[in-house]
């Protein structure tokens, strides 16, 4: 059925058609509206069996969530940002165990400094956490990833993680296309547990592990995901099959045949991505997009053959590792090695920074024309950062970065793209 | 000695704070009617009559609404991250004991997902104040139920009514080890409010201040019947607690007398149900404060190491038979 709604209602919707028997939260923006939408499906009965358990913090949704899942109930929860970082002890706890709780991330900046706006830091934060990573380029895409992702981690006994740009798709209002229960259910079958706290048939979960077998613990880890590899473009054609929607999978190109440059990317910043290539390709410019739907397992091979007869490639990420440049960027360059491509990264959108067509026409073509710098931030203001460089050259006790750099651009303004402002 | 002799001469150049002093030139951004405003100009006020160097005093938050406090006090602050306020103080004042630190905290901040440091910040009762700001609602994620939320709270995230008792922060304080000063006050009634922070203030260990508060956002005729009718507040009195001005005493004839050494009527008065208590609970100076627990372990001030030092050297002192020790020069 057609519908126009939010992108956290279109996702809360979806996870109860899903059925999940077990779904407990703490709100953090901007993941609240998706954690009330499921509280109200629950408590007026739609969404029955079902428990909502409004937890005390992120830790306890994760605590409760491996213990509801070993107990055999689907189980969902969602969370953000600091939320995401709070519960990391118990995230790695869902994967080590092999639990396939499916969590949504709604993506949103890691503090400090407070920033309740979008970028992959979260998200990113946890990509060696064992988790299944898949990142959606819009609501309607975030719906289906969500009633794919259940599919996915119950086969594989593994969590997975579904990712969506905090407010920009959260809080978007689409049309989307939602499915009805009766193709939800013969997409999805019942949960049947790999593992299960069954009196009839007794185990303990949570072992020790010593040097023994630890390692061949977590290859199996590695395997297991290296196995969903396959499985995730499958489930995709699966779901193409039954809903007639292309969803999901490693990666999906646009424009990429005979593209000279490609732009890598994760998320929603693709669409504004293919309008800025069309612009180009009207152009005459040989350029293209690919978009990372799954980000962990990495597709090494898929990204490998995409690129694979491109002359350039920029990675446009809204992640950074700090004293390295990007995140993503460092993956798909393992998927370059002995490829003779040039690698352009480009660091964008922290905090919400808008990412306009005009900035990235500005980078895209200094990258075509192969006068881009290797690591670049679109849209730094050289000015507001060059002055704080300047202070503490200046001063040994310059005082909390945060706070000057408010000062100094007016205090309490947020700080917006600047005119001024060069890659 | 010379410490003393230079804050001495500091507040004889530096005296007569004003209000303004304590105000910082940002504009609040709480909704109108909103109870923080009132802890705000309470805080203020107590800063002015106490005469705080503003640079001697901090302000230690978490998140939520009113963790955005510190931003609007003209004095140190340190908005930090959620549930975090109570061990980000105790840094601050392990390292700096002379300076006053506040934390204020909401009940999502300190009763839901900081509860673990609340229970042993109390156990540690270092001298800091600190003020739960309650409003029973998770305000800055717009309207879901916390654990102080009555039951039958109908929120965003329990949209037919919280099913759940809510935890009671004085009775949980109250029970903690080492609890030395648990005090409630109200938003709409400032006088109390003033009264009962400047005694918090004073008391030497950790002062846990619950305040009930309005938010005329999400729970607009939460405290209405309160407000109304003042006979359903419970006025706690004692020589030893509050005094009330005639004005006060006028309109708030619910009064009992209650001695903040009783712990066990503390306790009863705190599970009060019907109305609300407003007064000291408990308070308890001679219980000892971490500060000075760690000072008995391990000397940390220069005249304490001198003391330590010359004991120490006593002991293997030999004095000549035939002479009286002579005092050193």
């Amino acid at each position: 059925m057609i519908k126009q709604t939010e992108g956290s209602q279109a996702v809360a919707e979806a996870v109860a058609l899903c059925r999940p028997e077990v779904i407990c939260a703490y709100p953090i923006s901007p993941q609240t509206h998706i954690v009330e939408g499921l509280g109200a499906l629950v408590k007026a009965g739609d969404l029955a069996p079902c428990e909502f358990l409004n937890v005390e913090s992120e830790f306890a949704a994760m605590s409760v969530a491996i213990g509801s899942s070993a107990a055999g109930a689907r189980t969902y929860t969602a969370t953000a940002s600091q939320g995401l970082l709070f519960m990391v002890e118990a995230v790695y706890n869902a994967s080590g165990l092999g639990l396939p709780i499916v969590m949504t991330v709604a993506n949103r900046a890691i503090g400090a400094p407070i920033n309740i706006w979008n970028d992959h830091s979260d998200s990113m934060s946890q990509r060696d956490c064992g988790w299944i990573q898949l990142f959606a380029e819009s609501n309607q895409e975030a719906l289906d990833l969500h009633i794919q992702a259940f599919k996915l981690a119950e086969e594989m006994s593994m969590p997975v993680m579904v990712c969506m740009d905090g407010f920009i798709l959260t809080h978007a209002y689409e049309q989307v296309d939602m499915p009805d229960q009766a193709q939800v259910d013969a997409f999805l079958p019942p949960y049947e547990p790999r593992q299960v706290l069954d009196p009839a048939e007794p185990v303990s979960i949570g072992a020790m592990v010593g040097p023994e077998a630890f390692m061949e613990v977590r290859y199996l880890a590695h395997a297991k995901q290296t196995m969903a590899l396959d499985r995730i473009p499958e489930i995709a054609a699966e779901f193409k099959e039954a809903f007639g929607r292309d969803a999901g999978g490693l990666v999906r190109g646009y424009r990429i045949e005979d593209a000279e440059t490609i732009v890598v990317a994760l998320g929603s910043v693709v669409g504004t991505l293919e309008e800025t290539i069309d612009t180009m390709r009207a152009e005459g410019v040989k350029i293209g997009v690919l978009s990372i739907r799954c980000f962990r397992p990495f597709p090494m091979a898929a990204v490998r053959a995409a690129l694979a007869r491109t002359a350039r490639v920029v990675v446009l990420e809204k992640s950074f590792a700090v004293g390295l440049g990007g995140i993503v960027s460092t993956d798909v360059r393992l998927a370059m090695v002995r490829i003779h491509v040039r690698g352009y990264t480009v660091v964008a959108g922290l905090g919400g920074r808008p990412i306009t067509q005009d900035s990235l026409l500005r980078v895209l073509r200094l990258a075509v024309a192969d006068e881009l710098k290797n690591l670049t931030f679109l849209d730094l203001d050289w000015d507001i950062v060059n002055r704080h460089l300047a202070r503490e050259a200046a001063t040994r006790r310059s005082g909390p970065i945060a706070e000057n750099l408010l000062r100094d651009i007016g205090s309490g303004a947020r700080p917006t793209t600047a005119g001024k402002a060069q890659p | 000695m010379s410490e003393n002799l230079s804050a001495c001469m500091m507040r004889m150049v530096e005296t007569d704070y004003a209000l303004s002093d304590y105000q910082s030139d940002i504009a609040p951004r709480w909704c109108v009617g909103c109870g923080d405003t009132a802890i705000l100009t309470a805080m203020q006020k107590l800063c002015r009559d106490e005469q705080l160097a503003p640079e001697k005093t901090v302000c230690v938050s978490g998140i939520g609404c009113s963790s955005r406090l510190p931003h609007y006090m003209n004095a140190y602050g340190f908005h930090g991250i959620h549930g975090r306020a109570l061990p980000v103080a105790e840094g601050v004042k392990i390292r700096r004991p002379d300076l006053d630190v506040f934390v204020t905290t909401g009940d999502g901040d300190c009763t839901s997902i900081g509860a673990a440091h609340w229970i042993h910040a109390i156990r540690y009762n270092m001298n800091m104040t600190v003020l739960l700001h309650d409003n029973q609602i998770y305000g800055l994620t717009k309207k879901q139920a916390s654990p102080t939320s009555p039951i039958g709270q109908k929120s965003n995230t329990t949209p037919f009514g919280s099913v759940l008792l809510p935890l009671n922060p004085l009775t949980v304080t109250l029970g903690v080890a080492n609890v030395s000063f648990v005090a409630q006050a109200v938003d709409w009634i400032p006088d109390l409010l003033y009264d009962i922070l400047k005694k918090a203030f004073h008391h030497r260990g950790l002062s846990f201040v619950r305040i009930l508060q309005r938010c005329p956002e999400f729970m607009q005729h939460r405290f209405d019947d309160y407000v109304r009718d003042p006979s359903k507040m419970r006025i706690l009195t004692h020589g030893n607690g509050l005094r009330l001005s005639p004005e006060v005493s006028r309109v708030y004839k619910n009064q009992e007398t209650h001695d903040p050494l009783d712990m066990g009527r503390a306790l009863a008065i705190a599970a009060i149900a019907d109305e609300i208590p407003v007064g000291i609970l408990y308070n308890d100076p001679s219980v000892p404060c971490y500060d000075d627990l760690r000072a008995g372990e391990r000397p940390s001030t220069p005249a304490l190491v001198e003391t330590v030092l010359r004991e120490e050297f006593d002991k293997v002192t030999i004095w000549p038979d035939d002479a009286e020790p002579v005092a050193a020069e």
